[in-house]
């Protein structure tokens, strides 16, 4: 539901872990069979000349320094700006507002209504339940468009069709208090309170 | 299996107004567009989002970026390296099975194809979440696979007549398995339990569908 954005997350992993796999097989290779370490050297050091031909060559005037040291930092701050920037993105997406409309009547203006009002409705309405040790309503924007998302902790044993019934019953009420209907999840959840709670006797 | 049926009386006062009654105002349109977003909400919440994966990821990059631009700043502004300069780091990796035991070399290797692994296997696995649908005709609703298994665990107990302690229920994508321990000297009627637990999950309506084992243990349970 949240904005997670999960093709690049497995794209990027993937990548990652194939560099490690790679390095990781190679230093094994080299410690284990003596054709690849010979191998290794040779192809190593033409590499690495190359590389010291180039700072030879890009040096600054009159300096010992190459400035390839500095497009070096500069890339590397690249490369942690996007990695922030990767981390920024997982899990966002929480919206404010649950409903932003032109007003059809003859007052001239908006609506708004906040996330809140869904929020503490659904949250109250779920509240003295004696069959649930937890409730957490939340915004997220989907598509465009405000969603809510429900998690619920039953106790042990709470059948979870009832509970999903009841709960879609009061989002139905909901959509009738808010003349929108918006997009619901609800999600009925374990946790460490459910787990190691009391079984619900009752029901 | 009376219990299951009775419905405790406090909660009437939770239900809202029969939504078919009330006059239903919401436009057709958001439906319309809803029910392909009930579809990837759902796909979504099944499948992990793989963040934590992410996360790791991105620190360890960070990290090995920041001592790299340490090292380089360093070495741009002329300074003695902090650990090591970039130029004798290089010299080393060309030489490299000189210069490190192959013990230590080998193990490093082994470490990184176990961290490259981890990653590698969390991108192209399906990263299906221990998660069930549930069909509901208003709402998206996902049940973690536990809340299933404590449901029917519950259900397996009052048809068996055993205690909460006797029965284990495991509940994967495709199966579920109900381990009961009868309790010594009273005989337990294993199709008495696999209707009851089947009745639930026709019940629920779980997708995709899982089937049913039951196992009853050849040892009883003394005093339970």
């Amino acid at each position: 539901m949240n904005g997670t954005p999960r093709t690049l997350n497995r794209i990027l992993i993937g990548i990652l872990g194939l560099k490690l796999l790679a390095i990781g097989v190679m230093l094994i290779l080299l410690a284990t069979v003596p054709a690849v370490a010979a191998w290794w050297q040779g192809w190593a050091a033409g590499v690495w000349s190359i590389w010291r031909d180039l700072f030879e060559r890009t040096r600054f005037p009159g300096r010992a320094e190459s400035w390839l040291w500095i497009v070096m930092v500069l890339l590397l701050l690249l490369v942690i700006g996007a990695m922030v920037a990767w981390v920024a993105q997982q899990g966002k997406g929480r919206a404010n507002t649950l409903l932003s409309e032109e007003d059809p009547g003859e007052v001239p203006g908006n609506v708004r209504i906040g996330s809140g009002v869904a929020e503490q409705a659904l949250r109250a309405a779920l509240a003295d339940r004696p069959d649930l040790t937890g409730t957490t309503v939340a915004t997220y924007e989907f598509r465009g468009e405000p969603a809510l998302r429900v998690r619920i902790q039953p106790r042990h044993g709470v059948a979870p069709h009832r509970l999903a019934a009841e709960v879609s019953g009061l989002v139905e009420a909901l959509d009738v208090a808010l003349g929108k209907r918006t997009l619901v999840l609800i999600h009925i959840a374990s946790g460490a309170r459910s787990r190691f709670g009391r079984a619900e006797r009752v029901r | 299996m009376s219990h299951t049926t009775d419905r405790h009386s406090s909660e009437g006062r939770h239900v809202p107004p029969a939504p078919s009654a009330a006059p239903y105002t919401a436009n057709p349109a958001a439906a319309g567009t809803g029910a392909a977003g009930v579809e990837q909400t759902l796909k979504r919440e099944t499948h992990s989002s793989r963040a934590t994966a992410s996360i790791i990821a991105a620190v360890l990059v960070i990290a090995l970026c920041l001592y790299a631009l340490l090292e380089t700043a360093v070495r741009a502004v002329g300074q003695p390296p902090w650990l090591v300069d970039p130029q004798t780091a290089a010299e080393k990796v060309v030489a490299l099975p000189s210069g490190v035991p192959p013990l230590l070399l080998g193990v490093v290797g082994a470490v990184l194809v176990m961290a490259g692994l981890y990653f590698f296997l969390n991108a192209v696995l399906p990263g299906h979440r221990a998660r069930h649908v549930l069909l509901d005709r208003r709402a998206a609703v996902v049940v973690d696979d536990e809340v299933i298994a404590s449901a029917l665990a519950r259900r397996a107990r009052l048809a068996a007549n055993v205690s909460q302690e006797q029965v284990i229920v495991t509940v994967s994508r495709q199966q579920i398995e109900v381990n009961v321990r009868p309790t010594s000297g009273v005989p337990l009627s294993r199709g008495a339990v696999l209707a009851a637990v089947q009745d639930e999950l026709r019940e629920m309506g779980l997708s995709p569908a899982p089937e049913v084992r039951i196992n009853v243990a050849s040892a009883g349970v003394v005093g339970a």
